[in-house]
């Protein structure tokens, strides 16, 4: 049965011409070169321990130390500025601008390291690694002492408000403490962005770099040696923030009171508004004119055989109709599925290479990222095609069944990426079959670095299996409905 | 006048459909149209329609080529498939758009309803037909232009038989009227006593075309002289030992 | 012609998706224009006539819908033998058809184009800068579209494969132009595409900067919708049925 449907799909030449159009539409939308940069062979983003890209620029003051030991220090002022215009700075401490202790394995980029800090607006906190980061309890603001303590491979740090009682924020081991680290003082300040209300579009944004200026006194370190040095961790040469016309990252001591200006950040990486580069998910952009046409074939599939009366002469040879039905299904889903993958690996081999020689900086992704985009592009083609086939075998007219199928999965997408605003798109995104673009996704979202997290800058609302699993229940009600109608109802 | 063919030859790809079809449709007899499948009758119908363009030959209503008629459904009605409808309107709208295109009234619609035994399920849906009632509401189609001609391409398609008998009593009406009346079939049995005349076609042309009295002449019956006649213009022979 | 004419009418009348589809056109177009005027707060950076006329990028869709339905569902039930056997004369058929569906879309876009400026004027208040072109425009625009629908019905000789064809001309070849680099290319291409062209007609600001002007923009949306027109004439008028 499965080879008949088979053989009803490959011997129809328009439809084998669709789906083969299908294929080439999303490859060929993937390696047009889509953005572009100043990116050269020399931008690369430095990476973590675990082996994610970071973002490590900061100014820090530091001391060298062996073995154990211990930093304090009592922060007595956190301002900051913030771009807005050439020539403009608002004096403002955006939300995630760091200042506080840290240690480090050194000052190359992308070095294991544990910090506590305060922030402009999400109170005291311990980071280590780049990806890992947990409130300390209290929404801390200047003046306020910290402390960090290390022993051994495990950094302990504490905050006060008067020098003398000491709550514990967190305690972590990071991935790579030498006996010999960098222990000392940093401030940054990362790029902000906001969504422009006085504009529509998806390119409404407003945004630049930021500066933090922290004020430490009472430092005491034990156990560090040599003197104190300053340096702008990752700077010029790397990162693209170098404030207009504000305050220079740079530090100053007098009276043993230090003042560190810095600005970036020591995150992960984020692709969108606050980061550097595009994700590979860009040279998937395709996929929804492949989409289009599989669901073209997926409705024409079953209508076509009520439009000439060959439904009876199916359901004669096969009464057994659910089986019908599950047949053509198979068929046309393993058809768009294989398209799906074939055009996505593809478009992933060859699509990033043009981006790059474009200038554009693609971010890189795991094996295992790039295998969930193959498939989850091959099961969204296919769960589109197959929910086609349900509604066209339901409501039996081409033109309906095409309309409504359209419109719940490629027209939420479309409108989500171009027109739509940011909540009424992440409701679609959420609700409709189209929330399974979710499993294209492949750049990170992180709560600790702030970034407009919007659909057109590629951050969809719903986790990649969640988003591909609403469409899955969309296909499962609407095949169910379709089998049992079917059953039921007199043919044709 | 009516219906006037004269050497139609068509080619559907490789085949062959029509080849040099020639004859004529005189008034006040049903006319019957007769052949194997894949003869060419459907096709040669609806090269009278204009639906479809012969490569050679011309095919004339009332002396001119039926894409050339105003009101061309008061020269010719016809029926060539029944299920040609819009499942979701009604029976008596489907009427009505087809009156409006010849410039006829509600009224009429009403009239060939009556006369075809519709008029109760004329306000249902036409996709809740039975094959017979639609049979039935093609028919009423193709008199609403009160015709001269009509066509009907296989109108026993689907009767049970009081709708055969329904039938074959009513194309000797519209016969008895003075109106030209074709009929195609591939069955025998369905127009005997009905038809006066018969056009016995295959492959393309015309094998036999006589009153049905001089046909059954020097054959033991109807049925054995189209069997006779078409033997060679059959798509497909059983085994010998099957007939 | 006036047979035609009052045969389409019937059909139209009396087919039951009718009233729908022409309240859908109205309702989609108010309905994301108010969105979109919703989400921005003025003073604006922005073209508030074309933010608020944003709707038709949605009421386009189920105008082309309708309008390919108008003539692709006669294909798919065989309907389209009895009306060309009913009148012969072909292009008048697509001729009333296409007179109908400019009605009936021109109606229900006017509602819509309507319905969406009072939107607009409800998000935006005074901010918001009226024009006749840009109203106007909107629905020969919406029309046009329609029109493009049926003439791709004729070409294709159905529903399905035209309905992929123009939504995907209208939705896909904008976002082709967008993600081309080549500005060159980018400006060609945005004068050829029937949406970004057609839609050129609702811009009230920065003028100067736009790929293609208001009323000439229009105007390739025209040209689209009457290549496609009368293309399905002449292959309807020849082909077999």
């Amino acid at each position: 049965m499965i080879r008949a449907e088979w053989t009803k799909f490959r011997t129809v030449r328009g439809w084998v011409l669709g789906a083969v159009a299908a294929l080439v539409l999303i490859i060929g939308l993937g390696v047009v070169p889509g953005t572009g940069g100043s990116c050269d062979a020399s931008c690369r983003l430095p990476r973590g321990p675990e082996g994610h890209e970071v973002a490590d620029r900061a100014e820090f003051v530091h001391r060298t130390l062996t073995g154990d030991g211990t930093i304090t220090a009592r922060i007595t002022s956190f301002t900051g500025t913030k771009f807005t215009g050439p020539g403009r700075n608002d004096v403002a401490l955006v939300p995630w601008a760091k200042a506080g202790l840290i240690v480090r394995d050194g000052t190359d980029p992308g070095s294991s390291y544990a910090a506590v800090m305060l922030t402009g607006a999400h109170g005291v906190r311990m980071q280590y690694d780049y990806v890992h980061d947990a409130a300390g309890g209290s929404d801390g603001a200047a003046p306020r002492w910290l402390r960090l303590t290390r022993a051994g491979p495990v950094v302990t740090t504490a905050e006060s408000t008067d020098g003398t009682h000491w709550r514990t924020v967190g305690e972590a081991t990071p991935a790579h403490l030498p006996e010999s680290v960098e222990i000392g003082l940093f401030t940054t300040s990362p790029q902000w962005a906001e969504k422009m209300h006085e504009t529509f579009g998806v390119n409404a944004v407003r945004g630049g770099p930021s500066t933090a200026t922290a004020v430490f006194a009472d430092v005491r370190v034990e156990g560090a040696t040599g003197a104190w040095r300053a340096e702008d961790l990752g700077g010029p040469g790397g990162a693209d923030e170098i404030p207009d016309d504000g305050p220079e990252p740079g530090a100053a001591v007098r009276d043993g009171v230090y003042t560190v200006t810095g600005s970036g950040d020591i995150a992960p990486a984020v692709s969108g508004p606050n980061g550097l580069g595009t994700t590979v998910t860009t040279t998937l952009l395709g996929t929804f004119a492949g989409l289009v046409l599989l669901v073209v074939l997926g409705g024409l599939f079953v209508t076509a055989e009520y439009r000439r009366g060959l439904i009876g002469v199916t359901f004669a040879a096969s009464p057994r109709r659910g089986r019908v039905f599950g047949a053509k299904a198979l068929v046309i889903g393993a058809v768009a599925a294989v398209i799906g993958s074939v055009a996505a690996t593809v478009a992933l081999a060859a699509g990033p290479p043009v981006l790059r020689a474009n200038g554009a900086y693609v971010s890189a992704v795991t094996l295992g990222t790039q295998a969930r985009l193959v498939i989850g592009t091959a099961l969204l083609l296919a769960g589109c095609a197959v929910l086609a086939l349900a509604v066209g075998a339901l409501v039996r007219r081409s033109a309906v069944a095409l309309t409504a199928v359209l419109s719940v999965t490629v027209l939420p997408y479309l409108l989500a990426m171009s027109v739509l605003p940011s909540g009424a798109a992440d409701w679609v995104l959420r609700v409709t079959p189209a929330a399974a673009f979710a499993v294209q996704q492949s750049a990170v979202e992180y709560a600790h670095v702030e970034n407009l997290y919007t659909a057109p800058n590629g951050y969809f609302p719903l986790p990649p299996f969640a988003g591909l699993a609403v469409l899955g229940v969309w296909v499962a009600v609407a095949a169910g409905c379709a089998v049992v109608v079917l059953r039921r109802r007199d043919v044709a | 006048m009516s219906i006037v063919v004269d050497g139609l030859r068509k080619r559907f790809g490789p085949a062959l459909a029509l080849d040099g079809m020639t004859f004529r449709v005189e008034p006040g007899r049903v006319t019957g149209f007769v052949g194997p499948n894949g003869a060419g009758k459907s096709t040669t119908m609806r090269v009278i329609l204009g639906l479809d363009a012969p490569e050679a030959g011309t095919a004339l209503v009332d002396g001119q080529p039926y894409r050339t008629l105003r009101r061309p459904l008061r020269h010719l009605g016809s029926l060539l498939d029944a299920a040609a409808l819009q499942p979701s309107r009604t029976a008596r709208n489907h009427l009505l758009w087809l009156a409006h295109s010849q410039g006829l009234a509600g009224r009429r619609v009403d009239e060939v309803l009556a006369v075809t035994g519709l008029t109760s399920v004329a306000q249902r849906r036409a996709g809740g037909y039975s094959l017979g009632m639609r049979q039935r509401l093609g028919i009423a189609a193709a008199l609403l232009g009160d015709p001269p001609t009509v066509m009907l391409d296989e109108p026993f398609n689907g009767m049970d038989p009081d709708g055969i008998i329904w039938m074959r009593g009513f194309l000797r009406s519209l016969a008895a009227d003075g109106r030209a009346v074709l009929v195609s079939s591939h069955l025998m049995g369905e127009l005997q006593d009905t038809a006066h005349h018969l056009i016995v076609v295959g492959r393309g042309r015309v094998l036999a075309d006589a009153a049905v009295p001089d046909l059954v002449a020097g054959h033991a019956s109807l049925e054995r002289a189209y069997l006779d006649l078409t033997r060679e213009a059959v798509e497909f022979t059983a085994e010998e030992g099957t007939r | 012609m006036r047979p035609a004419l009052k045969c389409e009418w019937t059909k139209l009348r009396t087919s039951p998706g009718t009233p729908w589809a022409v309240l859908a056109v109205a309702v989609a177009t108010v309905g994301l224009s108010a969105l979109a005027a919703g989400s921005v707060t003025c003073p604006c950076a922005t073209d508030t006539t074309k933010l608020a006329l944003t709707g038709v990028q949605l009421g386009q869709a189920v105008a082309a819908v309708f309008a390919v339905t108008v003539l692709g569902g006669e294909y798919g039930t065989g309907m389209i033998a009895v009306t060309l056997t009913a009148v012969p004369q072909r292009t008048t058929v697509l001729a009333a058809k296409a007179l109908l569906v400019s009605g009936a879309v021109g109606v229900s876009g006017a509602a819509g184009v309507l319905g969406a400026w009072l939107a607009g004027r409800a998000a935006l208040g005074d901010h918001l800068a009226t024009g006749v072109r840009p109203l106007a425009g909107s629905v020969l625009y919406l029309v046009l579209v329609a029109l493009l629908g049926l003439g791709a019905a004729a070409v294709t000789r159905g529903s399905a494969v035209a309905i992929g064809t123009v939504l995907g001309l209208l939705y896909v070849v904008p976002i082709v132009s967008t993600v081309v680099r080549d500005p060159d290319w980018k400006r060609h291409l945005q004068q050829v595409s029937p949406a970004d062209a057609g839609q050129a007609v609702q811009a009230t600001e920065n003028l100067a900067a736009l790929p293609i002007q208001p009323w000439p923009g229009l105007g390739v949306l025209a040209l689209w919708a009457a290549a496609a027109l009368l293309t399905g004439a002449a292959l309807l008028h020849r082909r077999d049925a």
